[in-house]
């Protein structure tokens, strides 16, 4: 991080005084400030892939931190810039206002969950738990019982003396988890932990590792491409695209009001419209989709004729049962039928060439689960319902 | 015939030819050798054929009768041989070790350019390059007449002839065998391994010892037997680079055969020289047959 030293005085006057002004809020207590980093690869054919596009990020003390975004959105150079494996081109990253520019990776108070796990595998699970506190010196007695207790907070007590190779993928996940944790790390990286596992023990460990958070008390930052694994466990998310932070948010905040076309896409299920605003009075405004359909939204911040994406979840569509205002009615072909538990998703194809999901609980006797491709529905919706964003410049 | 037999059959002749070159061209030989080793030497060169175990006794002075005299100068030799041996495979490793790391951590098409010159040397032959380095280290030689460009001349190092200059020639010969094995099981060391323990608080230094090191073991130990071998015996080399002032085993043995006519206590000293291999070899198998077994899934 050649540039990190640039100016760090900024940045650390920052610090102290958030820290002065909210010293009881410990939610808000800043461990990490991340600032204008950057960071560009040259690729194998002579161009250059900009990885870390000047991203800004707090990491709150005692958070589970969620850095989510497609393959190559960046998040994982970030986090490997945070553990010291990589430098930055620009920018700097300050742990309680101190700039980390010169602390290579072994002298930082962090520890990581690699996604391939990196067990030693010359060595059995006590000593690839003991790594860390046998070269920090620690005495005997005080390592054996942290690598004990580290091994029962995952469940892996009694398999100390096995090898690496001799564990299952869950159990190999749980080792590199007490590893790290034994050392009691200010920061805890995950790099995709759960990538490797199946579907059912994924899930599993979801709810696994946000308990084990709020147990162990240690600041947690994940990276992950898996929204649902993003929206379980997390207390804050920052969504990454092109290298850039995107929103960072509650996931009910981001999966609610989301900022842009890119967050409401990449978060849940979404239907997203193109539109234009035709009409405004008070908060209440009226949109003509490009595809022809009038929507009410509640929006107090445009102006006729704005362009605008609309976000309408899935849930938040109902057939209609003929009792609806027409005014907040969509019509439409039903296209597809699907059934998925205990959800059915219906798709909707309108006149004007707009399709739209909604989703149907699985009831015996409903009517949703009565309806027939090819039937013409009414979709009825809330205008509190609909999120409105400013698009970005054509 | 049922389909297991015919295997069977197959099987048998696909491996007919290697094993009769095998029992053919060197286990008949070396139980002449063995045999040999303990027959009378005879007045002008060949045996007579009578038991006679005091070649033995020349070179670990047991008192096996007073036929043969105890020579210390014979078990000097060997010693002196598996201590330049020693330091032959000491040498390779150090230049060795650094070189597979880099080659390891090449893009894959210059990888392979930088492993076929590794063994580019072994397309010349061996007396041509070994005369090669004669021309370096006599005292005429380019290495003289380098340090005497730079002004040095007084101080420019007499190596011809010298256990220096066998260990030189000895460690150019066989820096392959090192270097290919050692390269095998750096190139299978994962890079995470080593951020993993950088991540965890391990020093550089403290990472080489604790992850790099046990994980290259096999790689070093392997090419360490893999150099061993050759230059405990190699005869070549001591005899055109250390003259007469550096005898080795190799060319004891050689003289004995040829130049002393005594083709007894040559097949002697030949045992005794696989003797000691075969119990480096056993060792190595040992230590690292059963660990890579017990390691195994």
């Amino acid at each position: 991080m050649r540039t990190d030293r640039a100016d760090p005085t900024p940045d650390l006057e920052k610090t102290s005084k958030r820290a002065v002004a909210s010293p009881s809020f410990a939610q808000s207590q800043t461990l990490l400030h991340i600032r204008g980093a950057r960071r560009r690869f040259a690729t194998p054919e002579g161009g250059e892939v900009v990885a870390l596009d000047s991203i800004d990020l707090d990491v709150h003390a005692n958070e589970f931190l969620t850095l989510l975004g497609p393959s190559g959105c960046g998040k994982t150079t970030l986090l490997r810039a945070i553990a010291g494996f990589e430098a930055l081109d620009a920018g700097s990253i300050a742990l309680d206002g101190q700039p980390l520019a010169d602390v290579p990776p072994y002298r930082r108070p962090f520890n990581t969950v690699f996604q391939s796990y990196a067990l030693f595998p010359h060595l059995c699970v006590a000593d690839n738990v003991g790594y860390g506190l046998d070269v920090a010196g620690v005495p005997r007695q005080e390592r054996n019982d942290r690598v004990g207790e580290a091994l029962a907070l995952v469940g892996l007590a009694g398999l100390e003396r096995r090898r690496p190779r001799q564990l299952s993928g869950g159990q190999q996940q749980r080792v590199a988890l007490a590893r790290a944790l034994v050392n009691r790390p200010r920061l805890l990286l995950l790099d995709e932990p759960l990538s490797a596992l199946d579907r059912h023990l994924r899930q599993a460990m979801q709810m696994e590792l946000k308990s084990l958070q709020h147990r162990v008390g240690i600041t947690f930052l994940v990276v992950t491409h898996d929204q649902e694994e993003a929206l379980v466990m997390s207390d804050r998310i920052a969504v990454m695209q092109g290298g850039r932070v995107q929103q960072v948010g509650a996931p009910g905040e981001i999966y609610d009001r989301p900022v842009n076309r890119f967050v409401a896409g990449f978060i849940g299920n979404s239907n997203l419209l193109s539109a234009r605003v035709t009409e405004r009075s008070g908060d209440r405004v009226t949109l003509a989709s490009d595809g022809g359909l009038v929507l009410h939204a509640c929006h107090h911040d445009l102006t006729p004729g704005d362009r605008v994406d609309v976000l309408l979840r899935p849930e938040q569509l109902r057939i209609d049962d003929g009792t609806a205002p027409s005014g907040v009615a969509l019509e439409g072909t039903l296209e597809t039928s699907v059934f998925v538990g205990a959800d059915r998703h219906l798709r909707i194809a309108t006149a004007g060439g707009d399709r739209l999901t909604a989703l149907a609980r699985h009831v015996a006797g409903e009517r949703e689960s009565r309806l027939v491709v090819g039937e013409r529905v009414r979709v009825t919706y809330l205008p509190e319902g609909v999120h409105v964003m400013r698009s970005a410049a054509p | 015939m049922s389909p297991r037999s015919s295997r069977r059959w197959a099987l048998a002749g696909l491996l007919t030819p290697a094993t009769l070159l095998l029992a053919g061209c060197f286990l008949v030989p070396l139980g002449i050798m063995a045999t040999y080793s303990v027959l009378s030497p005879g007045l002008y060169g060949g045996v007579e054929w009578e038991f006679y175990p005091y070649n033995y006794g020349r070179v670990l002075g047991a008192p096996l009768g007073d036929a043969e005299e105890f020579d210390p100068v014979y078990a000097g030799i060997l010693l002196r041989s598996l201590r330049l041996a020693a330091v032959t495979v000491v040498v390779c490793l150090c230049l060795c070790y650094p070189a597979a790391f880099w080659v390891s951590r090449l893009p894959g098409a210059r990888k392979n350019l930088v492993l076929f010159l590794v063994t580019l040397p072994f397309f010349a032959n061996l007396i041509i390059r070994v005369y090669a380095w004669m021309l370096v280290l006599r005292p005429t030689g380019v290495l003289t007449r380098a340090f005497d460009a730079v002004g040095l001349g007084a101080h420019a190092p007499d190596l011809m002839f010298t256990e220096g200059a066998v260990v030189i020639g000895l460690a150019y010969v066989l820096l392959p065998f090192m270097f290919l094995p050692l390269y095998a099981s750096i190139e299978k060391l994962d890079p995470a391994l080593l951020q993993a323990s950088s991540d965890l608080g391990a020093s550089p230094l403290q990472g080489f010892l604790r992850v790099t090191l046990p994980l290259t073991a096999p790689g070093i130990l392997g090419g360490s037997v893999l150099v061993f071998i050759p230059a405990f015996g190699n005869f070549v080399v001591p005899a055109l680079m250390g003259g007469a002032k550096v005898m080795l085993v190799g060319n004891t043995i050689e003289q004995q055969f040829l130049a002393a006519r005594n083709w007894p206590f040559g097949a002697a000293l030949a045992m005794l020289v696989l003797g000691i291999i075969l119990i480096a070899m056993l060792a190595y198998a040992w230590r690292f047959g059963r660990v890579d077994g017990a390691v195994r899934p």
